[in-house]
């Protein structure tokens, strides 16, 4: 049987009753023992990780800068579940359209933070970016693992190669912003607003390289991962925060918090928060990551660890920031409660 | 898990936040059981004994989860477990399609 990434994927229980299982062989018993104790060093690892993350937020500020700029790099799973896969050299020129994507598009989402933000990668302390691509075979995803973007090539018929939207670069990016700062849960409200951040800094990173205002703006989410087979059926992208009950959209959301019920997936429940976020920009105008996108941003950084936030929290955090940081510009504060009343908060 | 057992599997989550409720694409698969190795159905017996998977990193995000409903064969109840894309077996996972709906 072959687990991806590593063994501590295996429960313990079972990786020590295979090691007890007389019907296996001596080798197989052998190994599962070695990946029983290996299980508790890993185990005891990622619970120390969670903890340094943790208690360097709580520290509010970082000590030591690791680089003024992150280190990017991209690593190469051919088409294997290996984590992270092998080093590409020389991303940036790669032969590898995937590969020199990638180092592109990851180079300019930091280039983006550390502009429009002032933040120093997805730490804030100069954490390297690393992005392992060709995940899988024909893998539909894209994801962060906790500690870096991982990528499939798609199957070529529901989904092309997920690098190519430059907005799923900046969704996955953001997840480690966010666990870097609100740590937010994945579940109920907090994990439709994890979602939500993601798509609402995906979407600015994309009207920010292409220089877009809100009107330009096309407010979609993975318009350009849709493959032949679903722009055939007239499929445009997965979300469409601007209209998140779009029937055009392959996962269309609800549009109220009200509509929102515990189990949720979190891809679900984060359409009210983006509608909220899109109606603010657009009522406001401009570019969305000058000034709403500034008070989307300091609610995600200033409200220190805050796992289990709820939807009608981050409103309250948002009206809060956009009275105190433009006061003198009561516009944005208006716009603000626009985008949440809009959704019913 | 017996080999006379069948196993229905659904893809769930990701980016694409697979299986919602208006998602327009289903991801689903089916397997005998004696298409599964005598360690993968061990593995599986135990996840839906009650053994827990290892948790993911808490920060990670937008991977697929895995909705697996055994089949007893002489018609006993069906048992679901829903499990990390890492704890579920390589040939379970390939057995799984998307398609449009």
């Amino acid at each position: 049987m072959r687990m991806i990434c590593t063994c501590h994927i295996v429960p313990k229980d079972v990786l020590e009753r295979l090691a007890g299982d007389k019907k296996l062989s001596a080798e197989l018993r052998q190994a599962a023992r070695a990946s029983a104790r290996l299980s508790d060093g890993i185990r005891l690892l990622r619970d120390q990780a969670g903890a340094l993350t943790q208690l360097a937020h709580e520290a509010g500020a970082h000590l030591v800068q690791l680089a003024a700029t992150p280190l990017v790099t991209v690593y190469d799973c051919k088409n294997t579940q290996t984590l992270p896969g092998t080093p590409v050299p020389g991303a940036k020129t790669s032969k590898d359209a995937t590969a020199k994507r990638t180092f592109a598009e990851t180079t300019l989402v930091a280039q983006f933070y550390k502009t429009v933000f002032g933040r120093n990668s997805i730490d804030d302390a100069g954490m390297t970016m690393m992005s392992s691509i060709h995940f899988g075979k024909g893998y539909n995803n894209a994801m962060w693992n906790g500690s870096q973007m991982v990528y499939g090539d798609g199957d070529g018929q529901l989904f092309v190669d997920f690098t190519k939207g430059d907005d799923v670069v900046g969704h996955e990016l953001t997840h480690g912003v966010t666990q870097h700062s609100l740590q937010l849960a994945y579940s109920g409200d907090a994990g439709g607003l994890n979602e939500s951040l993601s798509d609402c800094f995906g979407s600015m990173f994309r009207q920010w390289s292409a220089k877009q205002d809100v009107n330009a703006a096309d407010w979609l989410i993975g318009a350009d991962i849709m493959g032949p087979a679903a722009k055939a059926k007239g499929y445009k992208a997965l979300r469409n925060m601007a209209k998140p009950d779009d029937k055009a959209a392959l996962a269309p959301q609800p549009t109220l918090y009200s509509q929102i019920t515990p189990g949720m997936d979190p891809h679900y429940s984060s359409g009210p928060p983006n509608l909220a976020f899109c109606t603010a920009c657009k009522t406001l105008g401009g570019n969305s990551w000058e000034k709403i996108g500034q008070v989307w941003y300091a609610a995600l950084t200033t409200s220190g660890a805050h796992p289990n936030m709820t939807m009608p929290q981050f409103a309250a955090r948002t009206r809060q920031l956009a009275a105190q940081k433009y006061a003198a510009q009561p516009a944005v504060a208006s716009a603000v409660d626009a985008g949440w009343k809009k959704v019913g908060l | 898990m017996q080999p006379e057992d069948r196993l229905d599997i659904e893809r769930l989550g990701g980016f694409a936040g697979m299986g919602g409720p208006g998602a327009r694409i289903r991801s689903t698969g089916s397997l005998p059981g004696h298409a599964l190795s005598a360690d993968e159905r061990q593995h599986l017996a135990a996840l839906f004994g009650g053994a827990q998977p290892a948790t993911g990193h808490p920060g990670a995000a937008d991977g697929f989860r895995y909705r697996l409903t055994l089949h007893p064969a002489g018609g006993a109840a069906p048992r679901v477990v829903e499990l990390p894309e890492a704890a579920v077996p390589e040939r379970v996972r390939d057995s799984v399609h998307d398609e449009l709906i």
